[in-house]
């Protein structure tokens, strides 16, 4: 490619070689030297805006700007002659001539580039004398982001981060010349799934994030590096702990494989339930329907006895629900254990999902950037992996990727994006050009029929990769290391035991003695609450570890507190396959008797008499099974679909007169661990209802209104109605996971809509519409 | 040499909005012969050969901005710049007010000759009266035939769209024109890419200025040899100049490129009665001042750059002895500093700073110091921007400081300080 | 908000008519506004969101495009807008008293409208009328050579209701002025609408406005900025370093 011709540019006397059209500013980093930049940010490209790049070419006689000067062959750049540094001087100083220096109280002190840069290039001093113009300081935009108008420098990485990168365009520049002010429409809160992002990318204290405004200052923290797991991209990130507590996470920009060097605003912020007061402290045991704290000896004692007596009846009389928030070695063990005691029962899904890795087409997340169609079958990765989705915006955005959505029933993308949108595989089909080479498939994992039927009609030629964005953040880990009732590490054949739906089945009819749920909560997420409610307290013993008393544990006999993400060591796979490391924050408090589920499964594995691997040999052991990626099966495969036959008919699907629920993914649906954190509650949604046009004029209800949902008994209260483009007349979408509004709370029943109102301080209208 | 009237010939005479009358005095014939004689090449070669440099305020030659479209690339633009706003100057106003016919026979000239099929005419937001008569006129030409589909038997459709601006001046920067022309902020775009290459809608784009358009009527009319025999060796042609001011007969006046100044002054009657010439900004706000030394100087855009200014828009002001250097140049950075559009740094804190300071001086409260950082920022800014709007703070400031540093230091305020205490208030 | 849902009916074929003469929707945002500011005396944030919609466009950047030009008002004015020039050539020829003749005559500053909705006034960048300096526009509509005296009989006929030219569309009377931003000619005023009844918490210091005080201050630092920027000055412009030397 032309692009790729090499051409070499002197900086400051030391030749390099960068291919030819690269920006001056990234050929210098190349030789470790730095061009002071505000506007131009390495994924947002060239702004010209903040003129402190200046540098000195040899053979132009006005000083240029480094971020949209391409290297040319034999270019002599001098970023360091009294010419350049005299341009940098003077811009700097019109910087300060009306910024309100006021360091000291300011958080982005000590990581500041406009510090840093004064320090660096700046004069000293400055010949104002007038007074600053005062503009308002501690502006709210929205439930994340602090705007200080004093001390922004317009600089608009922001809004162009808003435009080019999100799409959402909510972030704009207003008025006009010394006047301009970042601001959203009409003062509009802003809010979308990114905006920490703008903390970091203003190279000044102008956007801080609320939840770490005047908390500490950056040279007093401990940071560490790990992954996020709080959904399946594993986007790199720092952990910045002081006094125990985990202050803020940062992203980590050279992660261009995985996060592309952005953070979604669940990973950046759901990070405060770390020291929540709710946290379980102590191993609990429910004795006579009270709750009693035990020790960890008498609880691992109880826990495998429980399991001890189950498997001498029958192994098929014991089970173990989860893994999908493990580590990949905890999940190893965890099912090592188990099926050493001959327990085949054993299953990672506990939500909707039911595949979460994409066998033989599984591709890398930056691959989706290459394709020139992107197919999205159930949900999108916008609420599910949202950096993921990002990259999704990108391919379509800036690089002209066709972008489809199928059967959605999701709110659209925003406009730049202009995604497609088509109600059946065949149309998507036809939509693709005839000549079409690379094809990128994301689907949700929940429903088989659709991906099958696209996957059968896609175009034979094309290069396809397929990505399942999953429910949980290290499902793909816990598929490959053998969670799952049919296959062993490593996707080795076993004999089978029962699924997720067979145990449930199981249990309610008083046939298992004994489950264990690692890290998930199937009475919030599983399908059908009213049969897992039934299914667990029928268990004869339940134990639960989780971080806090959710609604699954609530039904536990005995349960265990574990330690989170950052409280552990470990390694986790994504939804690309990708192993990353998972590493405990340094100098973090974890509660005082939490144990890992390493630690847990290990010490269990010790009463029950089974041999682990070595320590030292686990990590390899692990690594092993990973990379035996099993080339045989694609999205749909049939033997991910739940076999038990009364619950896996589709809970979709309407029953009787009413209307049938469809579950949605929302980042902060307010459930698990992000309920924990008061600093977060605007962020949490409250229960809403999509419905469509034609329902909207029979139900008499528009968009801004309140209604509740029936089913027999059971009544979901206080929905706020959506009337939505694409969703189907006779269905109801409702956001997954609220432990307000649990959308899985009426089961397969139909629902029945009553008490229209127009908002929720009037007393409710009564009499059902 | 005396006025002379090629845009301006009927102006007061005739009411040329009236497209009979125009037609009747030859309007429209030049506009026919091209499509039925001469191919786009010709009308390019014609304006090539004619030596027209833009009348807007650069300067660049005409026929060269136009062979700068990439060959293959379709469609093409042309955009007429008729967002006058530089201060001092109101000819492109009056012509299309006053003769809004020939502006549109330039416009669809000028579009022929680049072979583009969708011409915009962006009117500044103030004119609304030139608005009105040019969306009047171009109803006339379309019922005429002379806009639309298959012009004058030919294949060659042509549209015109009327795009009103709404008050910014630097949406005459043609790149932030474009911007506005989007529907978007009347932002400067970073160059490269240039408009010839990637302009409006990211397609190949020719801005050229109203007057730049309507010359090429005359010089198809009486052949580029005619234009190009007048003015000096670089500068060509005719130019409309506006002279306001402190002279007697502020106005338009259209003149051959190098009549000296002086008889320029004299043009427009010259100096009020017993007042003597202090300073001439001879090309719009943008550029710095001239004074009585310079007034053998030939108007034409050579002999204007050799002392340090420029011929920009032609907009000439005459300031005499009563003039307040420190007010009038608070009054243009003000200018500058109000129509930044505060995209760069530089420009956008420079130029508000220097108008607080200079707001100082008109208080009487200036610094000496402030008479150096005067000097110093505005020089500094000067070069660094992404567009010329902050290079155009400086000539004016630093030309009437260097000149007239007694205007500035007696409104100092230590002077006034130290007598009033010596006066013992 | 019905009357607005009225005027949008009425408006939208007219504005498809806008749309379909650019290649691409946005570039009607301008014409657009100017429509809606014509029936509606100004930018209404319901205009504003209505052709959000039309061009697929967030309300953000609809809003931030609108602010951006002078022309375009986010408040109410007032039934005769009187803009007058404050450029170079009329500056010169007496733009500064007749400016103040109008604030004296209509009891209202820069960018304020009167309370009974009459007025706004404006003084705005050079309008292209230097020949007939000093020079306004009323609604758009230039007005040249103006004297008191003119301006007396101007403002007693707009009173009277006799001024003959057309104004722009009239609102509901703006309770107080039709933009918040009180721009004073320099800085001080120069804020963001947010910022109005914000003290400056963080001026380092200054001239107060009898500028006495600071300035003892000043003038004794004076000789540390003197001898760093001469010595930069002397680089740059000998000629103008030496004339402030005398």
């Amino acid at each position: 490619m032309a692009d790729q011709q090499l051409v070499t540019v002197t900086i400051d006397g030391a030749q390099v070689r960068v291919p030819k059209g690269t920006w001056l500013v990234e050929a210098a980093k190349q030789i470790k030297r730095e061009i002071p930049v505000y506007c131009y940010h390495r994924k947002m490209g060239p702004a010209g805006l903040c003129r402190i790049c200046l540098v000195e070419i040899e053979g132009m006689p006005k000083l240029q700007i480094a971020c949209n000067t391409a290297a040319a062959d034999g270019m002599v750049v001098h970023t360091q002659s009294e010419k350049a540094a005299e341009g940098r001087r003077a811009v700097l100083e019109l910087y300060l001539v009306n910024h309100p220096l006021d360091c000291p109280i300011c958080d982005k002190g000590g990581e500041c580039d406009l510090q840093d840069f004064a320090m660096a290039y700046g004069q000293g001093f400055s010949q104002s004398i007038d007074p600053k113009d005062a503009k308002p300081k501690a502006v709210d935009l929205g439930p994340t982001i602090v705007l200080d108008e004093e001390r922004c420098v317009v600089c608009q990485r922001c809004v162009r981060f808003d435009d080019m990168i999100v799409g959402e365009r909510e972030l704009v520049l207003k008025d006009r010349g010394v006047r301009n002010i970042i601001a959203t429409a009409n003062g509009e809160p802003y809010r979308h799934n990114f905006t920490g992002n703008v903390t970091e990318l203003c190279p000044v204290g102008a956007l801080t994030s609320k939840t770490y405004r005047f908390k500490s200052r950056p040279w007093d923290l401990r940071r560490t590096g790990t992954t996020c797991t709080q959904c399946p991209v594993g986007c790199q990130m720092h952990v910045d702990v002081r006094v125990g507590a985990v202050q803020r996470t940062m992203s980590v920009e050279s992660d261009d494989a995985i996060s592309d060097g952005w953070l979604c605003d669940r990973g950046r912020y759901n990070v405060g339930f770390y020291g929540s007061r709710d946290r379980i402290t102590q191993p609990l045991y429910k004795h006579g329907g009270a709750w009693m704290q035990v020790s960890w000896d008498d609880a691992l004692d109880l826990w495998s006895a429980a399991i001890q007596e189950a498997i001498a009846v029958v192994p098929a009389s014991a089970g173990a629900i989860g893994g999908g928030r493990l580590t990949n070695e905890e999940v190893f063990l965890l099912q090592h254990v188990f099926r050493a005691k001959g327990i085949k029962n054993l299953d990672w899904r506990a939500g909707r999902q039911r595949q979460a890795s994409p066998g033989k087409k599984s591709a890398a997340l930056a691959d989706i950037e290459k394709a020139q169609a992107i197919l999205i079958v159930g949900e999108s990765p916008a609420e599910r992996a949202p950096i993921f989705d990002l990259r999704v915006r990108k391919a379509a955005f800036q690089k002209g990727a066709k972008l489809i959505r199928i059967a959605s029933t999701e709110r659209p993308y925003p406009a730049p994006i202009r995604a497609e949108d088509v109600t059946t595989a065949g149309q998507a089909v036809r939509a693709l050009a005839k000549d079409i080479e690379r094809i990128a498939v994301i689907w949700d994992g929940i429903e088989p029929k659709a991906i099958r039927e696209l996957l059968e009609k896609l175009p034979q030629h094309a290069q396809l990769s397929t990505y399942i964005t999953a429910e949980q953040p290290n499902a793909r880990g816990a598929e490959a290391l053998g969670m799952l009732p049919f296959f062993g590490p490593g996707y080795t054949r076993v004999s089978a035991g029962f699924d997720t739906a067979a145990m449930f089945a199981a249990a309610r009819d008083g046939r298992l003695a004994s489950l264990s749920i690692f890290g998930a909560n199937p009475a919030l997420h599983y399908p059908d609450a009213p049969l897992v409610r039934e299914a667990l307290e029928r268990t004869a013993f339940l134990a639960v570890s989780d971080l806090f008393m959710t609604e699954t544990a609530q039904l536990a006999n005995l349960v265990l507190p574990a330690k989170a993400a950052f409280e552990k060591t470990g390694t986790t796979t994504n939804m690309a396959g990708d192993v990353l490391p998972v590493n405990a924050a340094q100098s973090l408090e974890s509660p005082s008797d939490a144990l890992s589920d390493l630690e847990m499964v290990i010490a269990l594995a010790e009463r029950l008499g089974v041999d682990l691997p070595l320590a030292e040999e686990l990590d390899a052991v692990v690594l092993r099974h990973l990379a035996q990626a099993s080339e045989e099966f694609t999205l749909g495969d049939d033997r991910f679909v739940f076999c038990h036959p009364e619950v896996s008919k589709d809970p979709e699907r309407r029953r009787g007169d009413g209307s049938a629920i469809r579950v949605e993914t929302r980042i902060f649906a307010g459930g698990g661990t992000s309920a924990h954190d008061a600093r977060i509650a605007e962020l949490r949604c409250l229960p809403e209802a999509a419905i469509s046009k034609e329902d909207a004029i029979e139900f008499g209800v528009e968009t801004g209104d309140y209604i509740d949902l029936s089913s027999g008994e059971r009544t979901m209260h206080d929905l706020l109605v959506e009337v939505r483009p694409g969703v189907p007349q006779g269905t109801i979408v409702l956001i997954g996971g609220l432990p307000d509004g649990p959308a899985n709370l009426f089961g397969a029943g139909a629902v029945e809509v009553s008490n229209i109102r127009k908002d929720l301080s009037r007393e409710p209208a009564g009499a059902p519409a | 040499m005396p006025v002379t009237k090629v845009l301006t010939q009927g102006i007061g005479e005739a009411d040329l909005r009236d497209m009979k009358v125009y037609r009747k005095r030859g309007g429209y014939q030049q506009l026919e012969r091209a499509f039925k004689q001469m191919k786009p090449a010709d009308v390019q070669s014609a304006c090539e050969r004619s030596g027209l440099r833009g009348r807007g305020g650069a300067g660049f030659p005409t026929g060269k901005k136009w062979s700068f479209l990439p060959p293959e690339i379709r469609p093409r633009y042309l955009v007429c710049n008729c967002d006058e706003a530089e201060p001092g100057t109101f000819k492109d106003r009056m012509l299309l007010e006053e003769t809004p016919h020939l502006v549109l026979e330039g416009i669809l000239l000028g579009a022929y000759a680049i072979e583009s099929h969708h011409a915009f005419i962006y009117i500044r937001g103030e004119f609304k009266r030139g608005y009105e008569v040019f969306m009047e006129a171009l109803a006339q030409a379309r019922k005429a035939g002379f806009v639309g589909k298959g012009l004058f038997g030919t294949k060659y459709d042509l549209d015109v769209t009327v795009h009103r601006g709404a008050g910014a001046y630097i949406c005459g920067e043609e790149t932030a024109l474009l911007n506005s022309l989007e529907g978007k902020r009347g932002e400067p775009r970073l160059k490269p890419p240039f408009p010839a290459v990637q302009g409006l809608y990211s397609k190949p784009t020719v801005v050229n200025n109203v007057e730049t358009l309507a010359y090429l009527v005359p010089i198809l009319e009486h052949g580029p040899q005619w234009f190009a025999s007048v003015g000096t060796e670089r500068s060509k042609g005719y130019k409309v100049v506006s002279i306001s001011g402190h002279v007697k007969n502020p106005g338009n006046y259209e003149v051959p490129l190098g009549t000296p100044m002086r008889e320029l002054l004299e043009i427009a009657g010259g100096l009020r009665d017993g007042r003597t010439l202090r300073a001439i900004q001879p090309g719009g706000g943008s550029s710095a001042c001239i004074f009585e030394e310079h007034l053998d100087l030939p108007y034409d855009y050579e002999s204007l750059a050799k002392v340090g200014s420029m011929l920009g828009s032609g907009a000439v002001v005459v300031m005499d002895d009563t003039t307040d250097f420190v007010r009038a140049a608070f009054n243009l950075v003000r200018f500058f500093a109000h129509e930044s559009c505060g995209q760069c740094t530089p420009c956008r804190e420079g130029g508000h700073w220097l108008e607080r300071v200079l707001h100082r001086f008109l208080e009487n409260r200036g610094l000496r110091s402030d008479m150096e950082m005067l000097a110093r920022v505005s020089h500094e800014i000067t070069g660094i921007n992404l567009c010329p709007l902050g290079d155009s703070i400086e000539p004016f400031l630093a030309s009437v400081l260097k000149r007239f540093p007694e205007q500035f230091e007696s409104r100092i305020a230590r002077e006034t300080f130290h007598a009033a205490q010596r006066d013992g208030h | 908000m019905i009357a607005f849902d009225a005027l949008l009916k009425k408006l939208k074929p007219k504005c498809d008519e806008i749309i379909a003469q650019y290649e691409q929707p946005r570039s009607a945002l301008l014409p657009l506004v100017h429509l809606f500011q014509q029936h509606e005396g100004y930018a209404s944030s319901e205009a504003q969101h209505a052709i959000a919609e039309m061009l697929a466009l967030s309300p953000a950047v609809v809003e931030s495009t609108v602010s951006f030009y002078t022309l375009f008002y986010r408040r109410p004015i007032g039934k005769y807008m009187l803009q007058v020039c404050r450029g170079l050539a009329c500056t010169l020829n007496g733009a500064e008293d007749i400016m103040a003749y109008f604030r004296e005559q209509l009891g209202i500053g820069h960018l304020q409208t009167t309370p009974d909705g009459l007025f706004s006034y404006e003084e705005v960048e050079c309008l292209a009328a230097c020949d007939r300096a000093t020079c306004m526009q009323v609604n758009l509509n230039f007005v040249y050579d103006l004297t008191p005296q003119m301006i007396d009989d101007m403002l007693a006929a707009m009173r009277a209701g006799k001024y003959s030219v057309a104004p722009l569309a009239q609102t509901a009377t703006p309770p107080r002025t039709w933009m918040p931003v009180q721009d004073g000619e320099v800085a001080r005023g120069d804020k963001s609408d947010g910022a109005q009844d914000q003290p400056a918490p963080n001026n380092p210091g200054g001239l107060d406005r009898d500028g006495v005080i600071m300035l003892d201050r000043i003038i004794a630092d004076e000789a540390r900025f003197k001898g760093r920027t001469r010595e930069r000055l002397a680089n740059v412009e000998p000629a103008l370093a030496d004339a402030i030397e005398k």
